[in-house]
């Protein structure tokens, strides 16, 4: 009669919130309200988590088969060369770890979505780790580069506690926010008044604009201020910590060259960040993961396992707060040893990780010291968006990929709504580039010309994207 | 033995009673239940560590017998789990649990006929999160040197692994913004009256202190439960003497008495009613959290408050809010799930109980409490 129940973690993004799974006829989530980083409390996504969790089967060629035959044949496949291994961080740090062990042994580049080389190495520590969210609570003054209420809400609560404490919260966006006692537009950066007292946060993935980053980075060295990125994949901050990878950019354009022709990815989905017809231009795409999802449907080789719920092993969060998954599943590393030719031993991979973030024992909540050294001011240059009407897209890109959500509408202001004679209840017309799109519109203290979507619009691929706009 | 019997009893399992707090008569009683098959299961939290523990149901006896007993920094509701089971359940619970439950059966959602409740006398939980930081910041204790804790005589004591006891007053604790959760503070179900049975500490005298629990039986589900645990030799029991009738009723009144006064303290009126909901209610994200938590709503997922509701409104305060506070007006326990899992901390069980307070006092009527249905529901169309 009792269910098997999981304390896990919540896939969604790096905030690191603590949840349980309990399996019984079907799934349940539950509120795991010891957890530190989040006090069992789950945002929108994590609260429709298990829409995320469908299993997936092992298939080579469309046709279901087992694990270990799957494996066989990605092992084959890998060894023609032209090869690539891709993980963004999504799964344990044990099974990163393995994964760049095997890249290493096939002499594959690896990929993880951000490379940190294109940042100045004084730079990389900050960028990895993030600042604790305690602290986050007692600061005087936080600058918003990113909206809380979409893109990580976990930080919400964490920001009205800093606002009970006396702080200043400033946000840079498009749209006022009810948290913010001042609200600046993004070419209003120069009027930002940061000062030691301050905390920027802002994120850091596989989309983000480089010299944006770098950017911010600058800005907050300048005025003595500290700067924390979340980051959108539930063990980012862990691949972070264990391996150097290139960036998504890269990839495509080394899949457009040619030279490569088999990516082999784990538990990420690519399809998130690359364009289909670069995707089809692969000979051959291997997917190991524990669910289904978009990539798995246009994968030649699924090699599926246990969910991550299931599994054995640790996450670090934004925080590098090391958090132990309640499983015991290491269907994934027995994956990969049958590819590699020899078996990944769990504890020892273990111990490698634990040597690596530099802790004895696993214990959240206890946040390991991660070096935080100064670096010297980047100076970035982001391309400036155009003036004119556009579209912003607000989303944390991850978080909802191939997952039904209410946000398909826009946001405006009531001038606008106004001039163009958008009648309530119905939809605006969204152009760019020749492509056209009907959505409903809701109306909110946005900047005058600015259309911001929470859904990822399929004409759009950057952050802002021009577009023409009638009724 | 009948209905309106008090008690004082104890596990004849050594160990047991030696682990329970209390004498392990209620552990006694779920196992009794499960073995002589008066119920196919019984709901019990599996503890973890000393502020985490899991509500499992189970048919393991063995399970029963080992399991954690009440954990003041386990805020849990049992009512969803035992909901739409179709089995015959034993469910020990504080008395928002018992409430919540019942009014889970006037939705039939549980079937209280096959549900024998067993209430736990309850002073208020804590949430583990302020639990573990108010050891540091107020104890000057790593939470994990904790191995237990209790409450006696308004102190809330940890005794840490080095035999050492901490004991600071509640309302210390309180008055920096710790200790109980606020509707703890405020809840006036301090003896669980409701429940087939009512046990706790409250009126054990003597040599029996901290070793026998007091009980009240309160229904004939409740004799059935007692009479076969005694008769499985599982459990035994005395009458308890006139001065812990005494002091039971002594601490159940000024327990109710000070919710009383946390009750005014926290419902203090306010003028622009819609500017305060509004503003309190400006950092929703929309999560639904507190529906889904919220061990009274038995509607599922199709409702009237998400139907009636899309995130491209821009109404100042959504139809989801609005639809949810008319519903909890006769059907709200305050039972502070909600508040506890809001990510964006908006102290929910207050707002709903704003508009719950006067609307139950105007009907005299209090969920939870007996089988009454919830006023909305039993009004006719002819009495309009």
């Amino acid at each position: 009669m009792a269910g098997n129940i999981y304390p896990t973690i919540c896939p969604g993004c790096n905030f690191g919130c603590g949840l349980y799974i309990r399996e019984n006829e079907g799934l349940d989530v539950e509120f795991r309200k010891s957890s530190p980083a989040n006090a069992g409390k789950l945002c929108r996504f994590g609260m429709k988590l298990l829409e995320l969790y469908r299993s997936a089967s092992s298939m080579v060629g469309g046709k279901e088969t087992s694990l270990e035959d799957a494996a066989k044949e990605a092992a084959k496949r890998l060894s023609g060369g032209s090869a690539a291994l891709v993980s963004f961080g999504n799964t344990t740090c044990e099974e990163h770890l393995a994964f760049r062990d095997l890249a290493e042994k096939l002499g594959a580049p690896f990929y993880t979505g951000v490379d940190l080389e294109d940042f100045p190495e004084d730079t990389r520590p900050t960028l990895k780790v993030g600042i604790p969210y305690n602290e986050i609570e007692k600061a005087k003054h936080i600058v918003l580069f990113i909206d809380p209420y979409i893109q990580y809400p976990l930080i919400v609560r964490r920001l009205v506690s800093a606002k009970n404490n006396g702080a200043r919260i400033t946000s840079i966006g498009w749209k006022k926010l009810p948290l913010a006692d001042e609200d600046l537009s993004p070419g209003d950066v120069s009027k930002l008044e940061l000062s030691k007292d301050s905390i920027v946060i802002a994120d850091l993935h596989p989309l983000s604009d480089i010299e944006y980053v770098k950017n911010l980075l600058g800005l907050a060295k300048k005025a003595g201020a500290r700067i924390t990125f979340l980051k959108p994949f539930a063990n980012s901050t862990g691949a972070g910590i264990l391996s150097e990878g290139q960036s998504t950019g890269k990839l495509v354009e080394e899949i457009e060259k040619g030279s490569i022709k088999t990516l082999f990815c784990l538990e990420s989905d690519i399809t998130e960040v690359i364009p289909e017809d670069t995707l089809s231009k692969l000979e051959n795409l291997i997917v190991q993961t524990g669910r289904e999802s978009a990539t798995t449907g246009k994968a030649d080789i699924v090699i599926a396992h246990e969910p991550l719920y299931r599994k054995k092993g640790e996450l670090v969060n934004n925080e590098g707060r090391v958090q132990a998954l309640g499983g015991e599943g290491t269907g994934g590393l027995e994956a990969l040893g049958i590819i590699a030719g020899s078996k990944f031993e769990f504890d020892a991979l273990q111990e490698k990780v634990k040597k690596a973030i530099g802790i004895e024992t696993i214990d959240e909540f206890t946040i390991p010291d991660h070096e935080r050294p100064d670096y010297a001011a980047p100076e970035g240059k982001p391309a400036v968006p155009e003036e004119k009407t556009a579209l912003v897209s607000m989303f944390n890109p991850f978080m909802w990929y191939g997952l039904p959500d209410d946000n398909n509408f826009v946001e405006l202001n009531l001038k606008m709504v106004r001039s163009l004679k958008l009648i309530k209840g119905g939809t605006i017309k969204i152009k760019s580039n020749g492509s056209a799109i009907d959505m409903r519109f809701r109306v909110a203290p946005v900047q005058d010309n600015i259309l911001i979507s929470e859904k990822r619009v399929p004409f759009v691929k950057g952050i802002v994207t021009p577009v023409e706009v009638s009724r | 033995m009948e209905k309106g019997d008090m008690l004082v009893g104890w596990s004849t399992n050594e160990e047991v009673r030696k682990r329970g707090g209390s004498g392990g008569l209620v552990t006694s009683i779920l196992a009794a239940a499960l073995e002589k098959g008066l119920v196919d299961a019984v709901v019990v939290l599996k503890k973890i560590n000393e502020f985490e523990a899991v509500p499992v149901i189970t048919s393991d006896v063995e399970e029963v017998l080992n399991s954690a007993g009440s954990m003041h920094s386990v805020p849990s509701n049992f009512a969803k789990l035992v909901a739409d089971k179709k089995i015959k359940v034993a469910v020990p619970g504080k008395g928002c649990d018992v409430r919540a439950i019942i009014e889970q059966g006037k939705r039939n959602a549980v079937d209280l006929d096959n549900t024998f409740i067993i209430g736990l006398n309850c002073g208020g939980s804590m949430h583990p999160s302020v639990t573990r930081e108010m050891l540091k910041t107020v104890y000057n204790i790593e939470p994990e040197d904790v191995e237990g804790e209790e409450i006696e005589k308004g102190k809330l004591i940890f005794k840490t692994k080095d035999g050492k006891e901490h004991a600071i007053t509640i309302d210390e604790l309180e008055e920096k913004g710790y200790g109980r959760r606020e509707s703890c503070r405020y809840c006036s179900i301090k003896v669980p009256n409701n429940a087939d049975l009512a046990c706790g500490n409250w009126g054990v005298t003597g040599d029996l202190v901290g070793k026998a629990t007091f009980v009240e039986v309160n229904s004939d589900k409740g004799v059935k439960l007692l009479q076969n645990a005694l008769d499985a030799g599982m459990i035994e029991v005395k009458e308890p003497d006139d001065k812990g009738i005494a002091i039971r009723g002594k601490i159940k009144g000024s327990m109710e008495g000070l919710a009383g006064k946390w009750k005014d303290k926290v419902f203090v009126p306010v003028d622009n009613r819609l500017e305060y909901f509004r503003k309190e209610l400006e950092n929703c994200i929309d999560c639904g959290a507190c529906k889904t938590v919220c061990p009274t709503c038995s509607c599922g997922p199709v409702s009237k408050c998400n139907e009636y509701h899309e995130r491209s409104d821009a109404y100042k305060m959504s139809m989801y809010h609005l639809v949810r506070f008319l519903h909890l007006a006769d059907s709200c326990i305050g039972c502070g799930q909600c508040t506890d899992v809001c990510p964006s901390d908006i102290p929910l069980t207050r707002l709903y109980r704003r508009f719950a307070n006067p609307i139950q006092e105007e009907l005299k009527y209090t969920p939870g409490m007996d089988i009454r249905k919830p006023p909305y529901f039993e009004t006719k169309l002819e009495e309009l």
